[in-house]
């Protein structure tokens, strides 16, 4: 009569082995982490990355709006500064010419705007809640054209999904998916609590949506380029998801 | 996820927003010390957390499922007279009382952290899902006070879960460490419960040796 398991009768005590094993399987996942996590996981993350951006496209509504807490004080001086070139960006028409906005891409009508042709154009204004990617928020009171209505002047074709907002900070730029660009709080944006904006936070004009994190919306804009697929972004592509919605 | 999640929380380690001040958090703008993160960087922890949220939420579900179906819920519901049999149990823990109040499966300080940890599982997710959408699903982050309210409080789901955890795993060495095989063949040895042994954290940890049997 045996007693006791065969591998334990070949001299496989049951404890050594299961100390052995969770042992190696310890040290394996060690070697395989960095401060980022085990590397085979990459493709898990893409997979659930992709999977949320599915679901947030699903959630995304038209009629979802943001509004800043009764009572919310704008932040004002204390509202930060992000660009990534080396000083702040400023448009030297000098150098450059005088400042313009393009609307090109898949449109009937491209456009070409100076400030007072955006200024011309209906003016929207909210006071609006800023979502950093970081976790904070700010709030500013936010004025310009609906991107809603550039779209419709510059008559974009059928079949532009993505539109890509592109700047003169350093080549930054984001593309985004079309329903949250024609989003009516989607706006080019050239003021900032009453004033036109200054350097510090995109002048001449910026894009601002708050259903998009802080780093999707591009500061220092000069053109708006419809588009069949996506680009990525100076962010997106460098880890950042790449839907970034609010 | 709570490794993630701090990562996530020290791109801002604060509540305040941009311009204001926070009244309810003492340690605003003091990062968590880097050892207790994961991620590596911003957008890595953001990754993580995104993803392992899913596991948390089906986990979540199949044990709901598990304890539902199972009818075991009523081992974790407080019973009347919950708060006087737990402050009997903190007496019996501290040595002001001699003998181990009697419990059924859990005692009435188990029966509260189990009962809490879905509960606050629940916060945990339903303050994530108001951060992570607060535009979109803005009458949620609305209900829970607006997005830097929701965020504090998913700060505190975070917390009160790792508190519930530490004791509990702290609690199942120092007090029943027979429950551990438990735990995976379901078979639990009466006589070595911590009621039996009279047990206090660290104290009595070894099995009483039956009484000797005397002929008839």
């Amino acid at each position: 009569m045996s007693r006791g398991h065969r591998a334990e009768q070949i001299g496989i005590d049951r404890r050594k082995f299961l100390l052995a094993t969770a042992g190696a399987a310890g040290a394996a996942f060690l070697a395989a982490c960095d401060s980022t996590g085990p590397k085979s996981a990459k493709k898990l993350l893409q997979f659930a990355m992709d999977k949320n951006e599915s679901l947030e496209r699903t959630l995304f509504r038209h009629t979802s709006i943001d509004a800043a807490p009764d009572g919310a004080r704008v932040a004002g001086g204390s509202f930060p500064s992000y660009f990534v070139s080396k000083q702040v960006p400023v448009w030297d028409d000098a150098i450059r010419g005088a400042w313009r906005l393009e609307v090109t891409g898949m449109v009937d009508q491209p456009l070409s705007l100076s400030l007072s042709d955006l200024a011309a154009l209906p003016r929207i204004g909210y006071k609006l809640n800023h979502y950093c990617v970081e976790g904070w928020t700010a709030v500013a009171t936010r004025t310009g054209v609906r991107l809603a209505d550039l779209a419709r002047l510059a008559k974009v074709q059928r079949g532009a999904e993505y539109v890509d907002f592109q700047s003169f900070d350093d080549g930054y730029h984001e593309s985004w998916d079309i329903a949250s660009a024609v989003h009516p709080q989607t706006l080019v944006v050239y003021a900032q609590d009453g004033h036109y904006l200054n350097p510090a936070w995109g002048a001449p004009a910026r894009i601002y949506s708050p259903t998009k994190l802080g780093y999707k919306n591009t500061k220092y804009l000069t053109k708006i380029v419809f588009m069949p697929k996506r680009n990525g972004g100076y962010w997106s592509d460098f880890g950042y998801e790449w839907y970034g919605g609010v | 996820m709570v490794g993630s999640g701090l990562r996530i929380f020290n791109a801002y380690p604060a509540f305040a927003r941009k311009g204001e001040t926070f009244c309810c958090y003492p340690f605003e703008h003091h990062p968590i010390p880097a050892q207790l993160t994961f991620g590596g960087w911003l957008g890595g922890a953001r990754n993580w957390h995104f993803a392992m949220m899913w596991l948390l939420v089906v986990n979540g579900f199949v044990y709901l499922a598990f304890i539902y179906l199972h009818g075991e819920w009523r081992d974790l519901v407080p019973r009347r007279g919950v708060v006087r049999d737990s402050w009997e149990m903190v007496k019996f823990y501290v040595g002001r009382r001699k003998d181990h109040p009697i419990q059924g499966k859990h005692n009435a300080l188990q029966r509260g952290a189990y009962f809490a940890m879905p509960i606050v599982g629940i916060m945990a997710v339903v303050t994530g899902i108001a951060i992570w959408k607060p535009v979109e699903l803005s009458w949620l982050t609305s209900a829970l006070g607006g997005y830097v309210w929701a965020r504090y409080w998913h700060f505190w789901a975070m917390l009160l879960l790792v508190i519930l955890t530490v004791g509990h795993v702290f609690m199942v060495f120092a007090v029943d460490p027979y429950s551990i095989p438990s735990m995976i063949t379901g078979s639990y040895d009466e006589d070595a419960s911590p009621e039996a042994r009279n047990a206090r954290p660290l104290l009595h940890l070894r099995k009483r040796r039956p009484a000797p049997r005397t002929a008839p």
